[in-house]
């Protein structure tokens, strides 16, 4: 199996759904979808193609949009989906019915992002602490840290 | 009746903080839960205030033992983005580290594995040995830890005549002692007794939990970033992908002394073929905008970097996930229906000091379902309280 026979796979299997597909290296093949085909997507990937394995999901904050990635990866190429959604209504289907490893990498997207992951089965915080400030996703380019001003107990007033 | 033991974040066994929560029935575990986060270090926020060059040194410090890993996932990334090429040489240096690191981590592993099968001369024999390695990488890098070697466009060190024949007579003794280990490992009773059985993990939840790295391998799938996606030299250098079908502790230990085999033998190929020339290029200090995919396989397994430029002379996005992340879910499955003396087994780095972590018992009513957090202290006036009106047998006979 080489690039250019997935891309063919591809051309036949998604049709208009792929919406590009480009390859811009030995290796990596980007296809762009849009979010309502993700899973079709991924379950033709899955069976037809034998690229079980989720590398991981990769979030970008494009300003109007969040840009996501899903890197597969199988013995012979790798293969990244590519999707967007709209910042102000950021839900996503989640992938884990099709591929039960991507749940780390969700529930990842859903604390740094804020992305609402439908159907997600287990939805609670992984990394930020608990207690975490309601609608504060630190990975959004808008989201900026104030280090909090240093107190010194019974210092300098 | 369930139990749920609480393991972490901080507990003396622990070598990093984690949380473990299981909930056990008698000693079976029957269920288990992850939290993390509390290591999260906002790495990936800060690499995009960061330059280019600074980055390596950030992403070198993601991680003690496979440092290397993160840089050279990062440099080729960028490398790909400045569209630079790295001379041969060069690569050839860095992926000599790759393996250096590769053999200091497997060791390591292997002297923290035979620590908590209880088998504490191999440990110390392992770690002894693994100082000549350690030994090595400061010959070459200047430092033990993080070597710093990396740098956009090649290696910031070049290796001379006398260090290869160093690295050469040192990598003997390697050899020699680990075909001892190889023997130990796999013929020693209880050692083999210890490993075998323990932290099941099948193919097809190996595969369906996206494992990777030994864990992955050590369940019968021949999948190896260097040899799927070849990175730097590995497309010259002969080398074979390590599995075994046990899907077992045994296993993932079999997989790690065979690549340690497999790392000689690299290592010699690439000493013995090392080109002349220069050993780094010098790299612009601005990508264009473009993204990457950069794939390493590091001693835990794959390494992936998502890079993203938009033309300045700062990434737009680095997404990070290295191998450990990708193997909790896996290990989640591992721990089920074990028995609570293998969680150190099984995660290896956690000490079996889980008597530490049960000061605060939950106790779950099997029947309703209903959760009561108890401290020892009440628990111990529970039971004499109950205890309190039995009659004492004071002339009990030992029953054997």
């Amino acid at each position: 199996m080489n690039d250019q026979m997935v891309i063919d796979k591809a051309k036949a299997s998604l049709g208009e759904k792929a919406l590009e597909i480009t390859n811009p290296a030995p290796r990596r093949i980007f296809i762009k979808l849009k979010v309502e085909d993700l899973l079709t997507a991924v379950g033709w990937l899955k069976a037809e193609m034998g690229f079980t394995h989720l590398a991981t999901i990769s979030g970008v904050d494009l300003g109007q949009t969040f840009e996501l990635l899903y890197h597969f990866a199988n013995n012979f190429t790798c293969v990244n989906l590519r999707t967007e959604i709209p910042r102000d209504q950021p839900r996503l289907p989640s992938i884990c019915s099709l591929i039960p490893g991507a749940i780390l990498y969700e529930r990842e997207l859903q604390d740094m992002f804020g992305i609402i992951v439908e159907n997600i089965p287990d939805g609670r915080t992984l990394l930020l602490p608990d207690g975490w400030p309601e609608g504060n996703y630190p990975l959004r380019k808008d989201w900026k840290y104030e280090r909090p001003p240093e107190v010194i107990p019974g210092g300098k007033k | 009746m369930k139990f749920q033991i609480p393991i972490g974040p901080q507990h003396p066994a622990l070598k990093e903080p984690i949380s473990l929560r299981m909930t056990v029935e008698g000693e079976v575990i029957r269920d288990a839960d992850i939290r993390l986060g509390y290591n999260h270090r906002g790495l990936e926020k800060l690499a995009e205030q960061k330059t280019w060059i600074q980055n390596i040194y950030l992403t070198e410090r993601i991680c003690g033992i496979c440092s290397h890993s993160h840089t050279t996932c990062y440099v080729q990334g960028v490398e790909k983005l400045m569209e630079l090429e790295p001379p041969k040489r060069g690569l050839y240096i860095r992926t000599l580290v790759a393996e250096l690191e590769r053999i200091h981590s497997h060791l390591l592993w292997l002297g923290v594995a035979a620590h908590e099968a209880g088998f504490d001369s191999l440990f110390m024999y392992v770690w002894r040995d693994r100082e000549i390695v350690m030994d090595i990488l400061e010959i070459i890098t200047g430092n033990r830890v993080h070597y710093g070697i990396n740098t956009i466009g090649g290696v910031r060190r070049d290796l001379d005549a006398q260090q290869v024949q160093r690295i050469l007579d040192s990598l003997a003794i390697l050899r020699q002692r680990s075909e001892y280990y190889k023997h130990l490992g796999t013929n020693e009773p209880s050692f083999v007794a210890r490993l075998a059985g323990v932290g099941y993990l099948s193919r097809e939840d190996a595969i369906a939990l996206c494992a990777v790295g030994p864990t992955l391998r050590a369940s019968g799938v021949p999948m190896d970033v260097r040899k799927d996606d070849p990175y730097a030299v590995y497309d010259e250098v002969p080398f074979e992908v390590c599995t075994a079908d046990t899907c077992d502790v045994l296993g993932r230990t079999v997989v790690r002394i065979k690549e340690l085999f497999q790392c000689y033998n690299i290592i010699e190929f690439l000493l013995k073929n090392l080109p002349a020339g220069p050993v780094a290029v010098r790299a612009p200090r601005r990508a264009k905008p473009n993204e990457v995919v950069s794939r390493y396989e590091a001693p835990r397994g794959e390494n992936i970097h998502y890079i993203k430029s938009n033309g300045t002379d700062k990434p737009e996005r680095l997404k990070v996930r290295a191998p450990t992340l990708g193997n909790y879910a896996a290990t989640i499955q591992m721990l089920k229906n074990g028995f609570i003396a293998d969680v150190p087994l099984i995660f290896a780095a956690i000490d079996p000091c889980i008597c530490c972590a049960e000061r605060a018992v939950s106790l779950v009513d099997a029947r309703t379902g209903q959760e009561k957090i108890i401290s020892l202290n009440s628990l111990k006036s529970l039971s004499l309280k109950l205890s309190a009106g039995n009659e004492r047998k004071r002339e009990a006979e030992w029953p054997l």
